[in-house]
This record gives C-alpha cells, sequence and structure tokens, in this order.
C-alpha cells in the first residue's frame, strides 16, 4: 500500500496500520486499529473513506475514543462540565481549571448516525415527547437516560436566549428529567444605535457595547458556578492561560483550513477537515491532546503541500459547504462527483476565529459569545459566509439542511438569496438524513450537477 | 454520424437521435420506465433505430440523463438532468431564464444565464406534492384517466383548496371534499394549484422570465395556468416538453463528438 495520500476504506485501513507499525508508527494511548471501534456499534464507519495518513489515524482515534477519555476523567476525579448549546465559549472558561473536563453533550446527535439507527436514543426521546419534527440533537435525552454513552456532567450549563426554540424545548424537557441547568442568556446580537457605543467582534460583526456588558455579566454568574464545582477560584491570569491555549487550537485549524482550502491539488479530505474543525468546540474533551493532534494533521498537510501531492483531480469544483452533514458519507460523495471543499460554515466559524489577548479575559470570551453566527440574523451569517467564500476562492456554495434543525429550514433561503445575489456564483441545498442510502442517487445528481454548473462556468 | 441522448426518468425513458453535424432530430422515442431499466432503454433503443433504419455502428456517441442514467449500460457518459434540460430548452427557446420541470416523481428549477448555461437549481424530490404523481394519486382516487384531468381541471368554477403538505394527507382530504359534494373539476384544479405552491417554496422570492416549463407534467392542460396564477408570472410550456432532457443528452453528445 502507498504511502503516497489516498482514501481508502475502513478494512484497507487494516493493512495500512500493520504497514505503518513495521515502519515505526509511535501511537497515543487511545491508538490502535480504527476498525475496531465498529464494536461499538459504530457501524457507518464501515462505509466511509478516510484519509490514509497517521495523522488521520490519530485525528479519528482521538474522536472516537471521546466518551472513555469522560469516564477516565471522571475515575480520576476530574469533574465533568457539560456545555450545552455552547460552541466554544465555556469550554474555554473550563479548561482553564486543571480539575475540570468539559464536554459537549448536544454532540449526541451524531450517535445515532453514525450508529445507523441502530440505538434507542431516538425512540427515548420520542417517547417523551420529543420527535422527529424537533432538532436531531433530541438523541441526547436519550443519551442521559440510559448513561450508555458519557458519564452525566457534574455541572449543566446552557444558553438560552438567540437559540434555536427547538434545542430549548430539548434543553427544558432534560431539565425536567431531574437533570439541573444553569441557564445563560444570550441575547440576539443587535446593530448598534447611530448614538450607541458599539464594539467590532472578533469575525467582523459589531454589537452595542451594552450587550458585550450583559453577556459579560452572564459569564461572570456561570464562572462563580464553575468555581463552585471546582472549589477554586479562576483569576484573570488562569482565564488569560486558557484562552492562549483556545488560541493555539484556533490558529492551528486557521492554518490547517487556510492550507487545504487553497492548495492546488487537495491535500486532506473533506471528511477529516469536518472532524478537525469540531476539535475547537470542546477540544474532544481534551485540550492539549487536541492540540497535538492538529499540529500532526497541520504537518502532514504542509508536507504533502511542499511536495504538490494531494487527492482528487486539479480541476476539481471548488466547493463553500454550510452545515454539518448528519450522513459523513456525503463528504465521500462530493468527492466522487467531482467537487472539493473550500471554505466551510460547520455552523461554529467564531469557534475557529482568535479571541482577543489584549482585553480582560472575561470581557473578551463575552466578545466571542456574541460573534457566534447563530446568535446574529440569518443576514449577518450570510455576509460572513460571503467574506469566506471570497478568501477561499470558493466557485459555489452548498448548504446542508439536517432535517428537523429548525435553523437550516429557515436560513437556507436568506442565504442562498444573499450570496446569490453578492457573488453570482451557483447555489445549491441538499438535504442530508441521517442515512443518505435511499436517496443517494437524487443526492449525487445535486452534487454532480453543481460540479457540472462550476465546470461549464469556466468555459469562456 | 448519429449520436443520441436518452433520459432515463422515472416514470418514462425518453430517447432522441439526432445528427453530430448538423444537431438535427431524426426520430424521438418513448417508452414507459420499470424495474428492468437497462432492458427497457435498451428495447426502445433497438426499435427506434429499426424503425428509422439506422445502423447500431453509425451512432458514434449515447449520452444518459435522468433519475436512471447510471443504469444505461450502453451509455458512453452520463451528464445529469438539470444540464440536460437547460441544453435542450436553450436550444427550443433561446431566451429562456428560468425552467420549471415537473416529472413524474420530482420537480426542479433551474436558472439559466443569458446565455442558457445554468446559474442554479432548486430540487424537490422528497416529497410528492409538487411532482406528477400528485396528479397520478388523484386520477385514481377519482377514477378518472390522468389524460383527462387537465380537460376536466379546465371546466372549473371554484378550485377547492388543499391545504395538505403531503400527498398522503391531501388524498384523505380529496375524500373529504368528494363527501362534501365538491365537484371534481374543482378538485383537481385544487390538486394543480397544490401543485403550483410547492413549485412557487422552490422558485424563491425572485424568478426571472422567460419561464419556460417542461416535464411530463407540462403535458397536462391547465398545469401552465396554475403556475402562472402561483408565480404571477408567465409561464410558457416548451415545445414537446417530455422531450426536452433527452433533446439536451443529444446534443452535448453531438457537441462531445465535435469537441473531440
Amino acid at each position: 500500500m502507498t504511502d503516497m495520500p489516498q482514501q481508502i476504506t475502513l478494512q484497507e485501513w487494516d493493512h495500512r496500520y500493520e504497514q505503518l507499525q513495521r515502519t515505526g508508527l509511535r501511537q497515543p494511548s487511545y491508538g490502535g486499529l480504527l476498525s475496531r471501534h465498529i464494536e461499538d456499534g459504530d457501524t457507518r464507519l464501515s462505509k466511509l473513506r478516510y484519509d490514509n495518513s497517521a495523522a488521520a489515524l490519530r485525528l479519528w482515534n482521538f474522536l472516537l475514543t471521546e466518551e472513555d477519555r469522560l469516564h477516565k476523567a471522571r475515575a480520576e476525579g476530574k469533574k465533568l462540565v457539560g456545555t450545552m448549546k455552547d460552541l466554544g465559549t465555556i469550554p474555554v472558561m473550563a479548561y482553564s481549571f486543571d480539575n475540570l473536563t468539559a464536554f459537549y453533550p448536544d454532540g449526541a446527535w451524531w450517535i445515532p448516525c453514525v450508529m445507523e439507527l441502530n440505538t434507542s436514543l431516538l425512540s427515548i426521546a420520542d417517547k417523551l415527547g420529543i420527535d422527529e419534527s424537533f432538532c436531531p440533537v433530541r438523541a441526547m435525552l436519550g443519551a442521559f437516560l440510559t448513561g450508555a454513552h458519557f458519564p452525566i456532567p457534574d455541572l449543566l450549563v446552557c444558553s438560552v436566549g438567540a437559540t434555536c426554540d427547538d434545542f430549548s424545548a430539548i434543553a427544558q424537557r432534560l431539565n425536567g428529567l431531574g437533570y439541573p441547568i444553569s441557564w445563560w442568556e444570550i441575547p440576539h446580537r443587535r446593530t448598534p444605535e447611530p448614538d450607541e457605543p458599539m464594539v467590532m467582534l472578533p469575525g467582523g460583526f459589531s454589537a452595542p457595547k451594552c450587550q458585550i456588558e450583559f453577556v459579560e455579566s452572564e459569564l461572570q454568574r456561570l464562572q462563580t458556578a464553575i468555581e463552585d464545582l471546582a472549589g477554586q477560584r479562576l483569576n484573570d491570569k488562569k482565564l488569560s492561560e486558557g484562552i492562549k491555549k483556545a488560541n493555539l487550537v484556533r490558529s492551528l485549524l486557521g492554518e490547517l483550513r487556510q492550507l487545504t482550502f487553497t492548495a492546488p491539488l487537495c491535500p486532506m479530505p473533506a471528511l477529516e477537515m469536518l472532524i478537525a474543525e469540531m476539535l475547537a468546540i470542546h477540544f474532544c474533551s481534551d485540550r492539549n491532546e487536541t492540540i497535538i493532534v492538529l499540529q500532526d494533521l497541520l504537518e502532514e498537510v504542509k508536507s504533502r503541500v511542499r511536495a504538490g501531492a494531494g487527492f482528487l483531480s486539479p480541476d476539481a469544483a471548488r466547493i463553500f459547504w454550510v452545515n454539518p452533514v448528519a450522513d459523513l458519507q456525503v463528504m465521500n460523495l462530493l468527492e466522487d462527483c467531482g467537487g472539493r471543499i473550500c471554505g466551510t460554515e460547520f455552523l461554529f466559524t467564531h469557534a475557529l476565529d482568535i479571541i482577543p489577548q489584549n482585553l480582560p479575559p472575561l470581557e473578551a470570551l463575552a466578545q466571542m459569545a456574541l460573534a457566534d453566527p447563530m446568535v446574529g440574523s440569518s443576514i449577518d451569517r450570510a455576509s460572513r459566509i460571503c467574506a469566506d467564500i471570497s478568501t477561499f476562492g470558493a466557485e459555489a456554495l452548498l448548504i446542508s439542511r439536517i432535517p428537523g434543525a429548525s435553523h437550516c429550514a429557515l436560513e437556507g433561503q436568506v442565504i442562498s438569496e444573499i450570496v446569490r445575489d453578492k457573488l453570482n456564483i451557483p447555489v445549491v441545498e441538499i438535504e442530508v438524513p441521517p442515512l443518505t442510502d435511499s436517496i443517494r442517487p437524487t443526492l449525487r445528481t445535486r452534487l454532480e450537477a453543481l460540479v457540472e454548473i462550476v465546470k461549464k462556468r469556466r468555459e469562456k | 454520424m448519429i449520436c443520441a441522448g436518452i433520459d432515463a426518468g422515472s416514470r418514462t425513458i425518453k430517447i432522441v437521435l439526432m445528427t453530430a453535424e448538423t444537431q438535427e432530430v431524426i426520430a424521438k422515442g418513448l417508452a414507459d420506465q420499470g424495474v428492468e431499466q437497462d432492458k427497457l432503454t435498451q428495447e426502445l433503443f433497438q426499435k427506434l433505430l429499426k424503425k428509422n433504419d439506422i445502423d447500431r455502428k453509425d451512432v458514434a456517441r449515447i449520452v444518459a440523463t435522468g433519475y436512471g442514467r447510471n443504469a444505461v449500460s450502453f451509455a458512453d457518459t452520463t451528464i445529469t438532468e438539470i444540464t440536460c434540460h437547460a441544453v435542450g430548452v436553450h436550444q427550443l427557446v433561446k431566451n429562456a431564464m428560468t425552467i420549471i420541470d415537473i416529472g413524474g416523481e420530482d420537480s426542479k428549477l433551474i436558472r439559466l444565464d443569458k446565455t442558457g448555461r445554468v446559474r442554479d437549481f432548486a430540487m424537490n424530490d422528497r416529497c410528492a406534492a409538487g411532482t406528477g404523481r400528485f396528479l397520478e394519486v388523484v386520477a385514481r382516487r377519482l377514477g378518472v384517466d390522468i389524460g383527462s384531468l387537465g380537460e376536466l381541471a379546465a371546466k372549473s368554477r371554484s378550485p377547492a383548496p388543499i391545504s395538505s403538505m403531503c400527498v398522503v394527507f391531501a388524498e384523505t382530504e380529496i375524500i373529504g371534499l368528494l363527501a362534501s359534494g365538491v365537484a371534481r373539476e374543482d378538485i383537481i384544479a385544487g390538486v394543480q394549484a397544490a401543485i403550483a405552491a410547492r413549485i412557487t417554496a422552490l422558485a424563491g422570492r425572485n424568478t426571472d422570465t422567460p419561464i419556460v416549463f417542461t416535464g411530463g407534467v407540462a403535458l397536462v392542460r391547465g398545469m401552465d395556468a396554475a403556475l402562472q396564477s402561483a408565480l404571477g408570472q408567465t409561464v410558457t410550456v416548451s415545445p414537446d416538453p417530455q422531450m426536452t432532457g433527452a433533446l439536451g443528452a443529444a446534443i452535448l453528445a453531438s457537441n462531445q463528438i465535435t469537441h473531440y
């Protein structure tokens, strides 16, 4: 098996693994054969194609051992903080304590997807009255009730206000089931009035200063709750240190994205890039290891770019992708159809932006929370997408909807129209349910058609 | 040299044969789709060749399109129906800016630029309420032939409101309307309006004109008027609306021969 960049199946990874071992593969404690994760019920993994590098192996093993890591943290006496409806703010604070581990229970929405629906999580939610008309995050209810996936956190925090109604309903149901939640309010980010003091946020949005102050006061309240859990105070120095580490993760991801999305030959497949970006949210429950995993991946990408090596045809259509997919196989499908990812907006772009280090740390976190594209208008989100499309030189926009997720249903059209008007590039929407096998031909048609459109537009 | 365009749709198979050099249509054929897609397509193709006294070896290139395009084993290449409809319609209506294609199992709205290239598209293939399938269900429920739906709808004086977004529920609604004495004509016109409303949702806020209507459903009388009413813009039925995908595929096959 070649060392050249290649996408290989799970079965082929077994041979590749042996080959890498023979050449001195160094592995972390969570390393091992990728195929072993099938035993956990993650059967979808057998239908995916993976990057063949040791760095990608480490990335996947890191992702797929998160539950073990959480149980280990608990066994070691660490306290667990569940940070719900928060993509990248409270985890930065929580990881500033040395005896806390934060994670993202909402991420349970992916469990039924990778288990090809062979789990009771969704049916438990159904029985609780949270049916398929709600966001797939409802799987989280089943994960809490069964305790089969992650340990029940010692503290649960959840943002409310400018968040999805369906998510709020799910979180309130969880609260009602006896899992107390510390709520914090994130207001809808609004445009400052002309005579109102304003603040420019990381990522380019602006907000009235009073909103920053309000969010800062909410974060202060949460900080106290987290300090009580940790049994120690969090001073500015420690929080600044936490921000610095989070920024290291973000800058690694920033460089990885820049190189991967702009290289003449695609150096890292879409699937691995999606997984890598997800590490920004809560560091997959281990911030320091996240840094190592991303450094490895970045090194691999750099060496491939230097060598002019990569995947796919050099004329692959350059696609900007919005929203994560329920079925990971669709990321492979885009590449099968002749496309490559050149830019993404997986709902947490703000978690990839650098947190200001020249501000009091809590104020800096408040700015980041308000910089979330999801807490402002869809027009704001579309503007950010337009800016990023231009940065990465994407030739088309693909908006992937998640069935039941209200923000997808409501925002897709606004984003489409703005991108079409501002950038005059093709925009296509697809809907990706957890299992796409039965709709594969129609998905393929849409993706192939988008690639055909892009290639036709290149002709003068 | 001859080239062929095959549109292997979900309900019917359409084939266009044309001369590669002049892009003149020599023959057209249509057959029902079925389980054995490749075999049925092959049969139609052979029948068309025989009827027009064409030798298989004279067919230099075959492009397959449509839902079943990958099942056509004897095609040289496949191109999506989005591209093929655009090429086919542009050939027939040079200034078309928007194509509405309603087939048996899906519907599409394709936006074109002034040169006939596809700008982008929206597609519905998960909900039967915006497709020809809805008309089939209604025809069956009302006990009329699908071919007579348009004629009956034209007699409607007051189209019945169909509020359900789902064909299954709409069928229940139709039973209720029949029970309460609503005329068949009004129910059919109501269903046409419901299909048109689904297409309007695909269109979004901006639909450039001229709008050209293709696909098998374009043959149903009154559907163009229902779309016009829903969109508030003139909708023109394409010449030979069922064949535009196959025509586009044949043109693209011809271009491939000419260019390579």
